[in-house]
């Protein structure tokens, strides 16, 4: 456990991160050049980004593909090291105590599995108590916590390399609690995976969050996971953040829209995402009744999924 | 913060060592292939051995027990590298595919923390090989068996097996900044044959490079000198085991940089 007795888990104020990439040439002669090249132009991943975590929130950490996620997520396990700005986790800054630093952190990536491959979950569990060295009876507390939690029994004794993508997923995320730490790191925990498993492991990290108040940064594309686990997302865009409110807000914000729906007379949907504010839903179909017959109509509210959509396209003008 | 000493990763080692060879053993027919496979090996070089000094009786005044000694000698200071530092292999696979990260995750030092995922136990089957030729080669060469003379060789095998580790961690940790990695690696692992040869056979430029640059003299040569020629032993010979730590300490510090220059790119 950490010493630093502050509320914040995380506290970044204006951290930019570059990387330096060989502008590369074609061809042969090209790649014989590249050897010999000082010619680097810099890539910024991570622009001026401040943010504070707070402890024992759940925050959703959201951005299309390639907007620095991933950067952000690393500097933050202290793997890579800032280019400039302050941050600080656990009240440390990590990359300068890497070790210090990863004893208060859990994190699974998903998809790629940090538990020994051949060893049977309860022996990499053991392990892993070695590793952290937690004492016996926190380790004891915390694998009677997961039994209330999830039916671990049955992938208890089973090496990783046998298990199903979800087991593998479900047993990450715990070997992440493990050690209790103060922050764990999440980054597309439900990819791939069924729809009964996904509520599953929704459900066991909120009862570990609520156990134990760990902070929970959650990386996802899917929307399904933000509105089970956040109260608060973060959207970030080639680099900058460009939202950090209330999930409550944005759906406010954004209240205004609906999205129709239209079966039209060859049994086609067609749908239209319309502000109320400047545009009358009835006059839609209104008009569009003159072009088709129409079978069917439906008006919900906007999703989340949507209202991120929104948010990037907004972005990206 | 929890101190983390030389006691504790030992014991970690030893814990995850023996829950690997638990599950090894769980691969039967990998594990009997894979032994048949080393003995193999192990066979096909001697045998190339005895065709060579079949024809060639002595090279450079060194006669066959003397060379074989020598060869055994390679062997057992080729077994620390094999069994314990087998994962620098897939360096390069981690690195590319961006699994390396898993192993900065943990508070442990992260070149321990890789190269404790993989013991390999063929490893082994080398070592009762090299000891049989070294044991062999020695009663008919006629070294008298003092406690001083088998201090000496074990502590000259100790010297020796840092050579190779050393070499396999710099030509691995090239993988942090180039991507033909597997080339150096491999090059590196062909030189370790050379290690079987009296160096007194390299001359001039040579000489400098397998003693100083790429030191494979000292994999064999130059510690086994200890034993076999005691009246007559180099200077460089005294001087390798500190010659061989310092080259650990600077592969592995070598290693670590590669990881901290590392981008991490890709997720």
């Amino acid at each position: 456990m950490s010493e630093y007795s502050g509320n914040e888990a995380v506290v970044m104020k204006n951290v930019c991160k570059d990387f330096k990439v060989l502008n590369r040439h074609e061809g042969l002669k090209g790649s014989i050049k590249d050897l010999f090249s000082r010619d680097y132009k810099t890539v910024s991943a991570v622009k001026d980004v401040t943010l504070t975590v707070n402890r024992g929130e759940i925050i959703g950490y959201l951005g299309p593909n390639g907007a620095g996620k991933s950067t952000t997520i690393k500097m933050m396990t202290g793997v890579l090291e800032p280019t400039s700005g302050e941050l600080l986790v656990n009240g440390k800054v990590p990359y300068k105590n890497r070790t210090e630093n990863c004893e208060n952190i859990g994190v699974v990536f998903g998809q790629r599995s940090q538990l020994w491959w051949s060893l049977p979950l309860i022996e990499s569990f053991k392990l892993l108590r070695d590793l952290y060295m937690v004492p016996e009876k926190d380790y004891e507390g915390m694998i009677e916590l997961y039994r209330s939690l999830v039916d671990i029994e049955p992938i208890l004794h089973k090496p990783v390399r046998e298990m199903s993508l979800g087991q593998r997923t479900l047993s990450d995320i715990l070997a992440a609690f493990l050690h209790n730490p103060a922050i764990v790191f999440l980054d597309e925990p439900t990819i791939g995976l069924d729809v009964s498993m996904k509520a599953k492991i929704r459900e066991l990290i909120l009862g570990l969050n609520k156990e134990k108040n760990t902070t929970v940064i959650l990386t996802t594309h899917d929307m399904g996971d933000v509105d089970a686990l956040c109260k608060r997302i973060v959207i970030i865009d080639k680099g900058t953040k460009i939202y950090d409110n209330d999930i409550e807000h944005l759906k406010n914000y954004f209240g205004s829209y609906r999205t129709l729906k239209l079966k039209l007379s060859d049994d086609t949907w067609e749908e239209y995402l319309i502000d109320e504010k400047t545009t009358d839903v009835m006059d839609v179909i209104m008009e569009k009744q003159k072009e088709k017959k129409i079978k069917d109509v439906k008006i919900d509210e906007i999703s989340t999924e949507e209202v991120i959509k929104k948010i990037y396209e907004g972005s990206a003008k | 913060m929890h101190k983390r000493g030389l006691a504790f990763y030992a014991r970690i080692y030893r814990k995850i060592l023996i829950q690997d060879l638990k599950s090894k053993m769980s691969y039967r027919a990998d594990f009997i292939i894979s032994t048949f496979g080393m003995i193999m090996t192990n066979l096909a070089g001697f045998v190339t051995f005895m065709i060579l000094f079949h024809n060639f009786p002595t090279i450079n005044g060194w006669d066959y027990y003397h060379m074989l000694f020598l060869y055994g000698f390679s062997l057992v200071a080729l077994t620390p590298v094999q069994c314990f530092f087998d994962n620098n292999w897939n360096l390069r696979f981690m690195v590319q595919s961006g699994d390396f990260i898993k192993y900065c995750f943990r508070p442990v030092n992260v070149f321990f923390y890789f190269i404790s995922e993989v013991f390999d136990v063929k490893g082994l089957g080398q070592l009762a090989f090299g000891i049989g030729t070294i044991v062999f080669a020695w009663i008919k060469i006629g070294i008298p068996v003092t406690p001083l003379v088998i201090l000496k060789l074990l502590v000259f095998l100790l010297t020796a097996s840092l050579f190779m580790i050393a070499l396999m961690n710099f030509a691995a940790a090239t993988c942090f900044w180039i991507k033909g990695s597997g080339y150096v690696m491999v090059i590196m692992f062909r030189f370790k044959d050379f290690s079987k040869y009296p160096s007194s056979i390299f001359e001039g430029i040579f000489k400098i490079i397998f003693t100083f640059i790429i030191p494979i003299a000292f994999i064999a040569y130059y510690p086994s000198l200890v034993i076999l020629e005691p009246s007559n032993v180099p200077i460089l010979s005294w001087i390798s085991p500190l010659y061989g730590i310092l080259f650990v300490y600077l592969s592995y510090r070598f290693w670590m940089l590669g990881v901290r220059k590392y981008d991490f790119t890709g997720s």
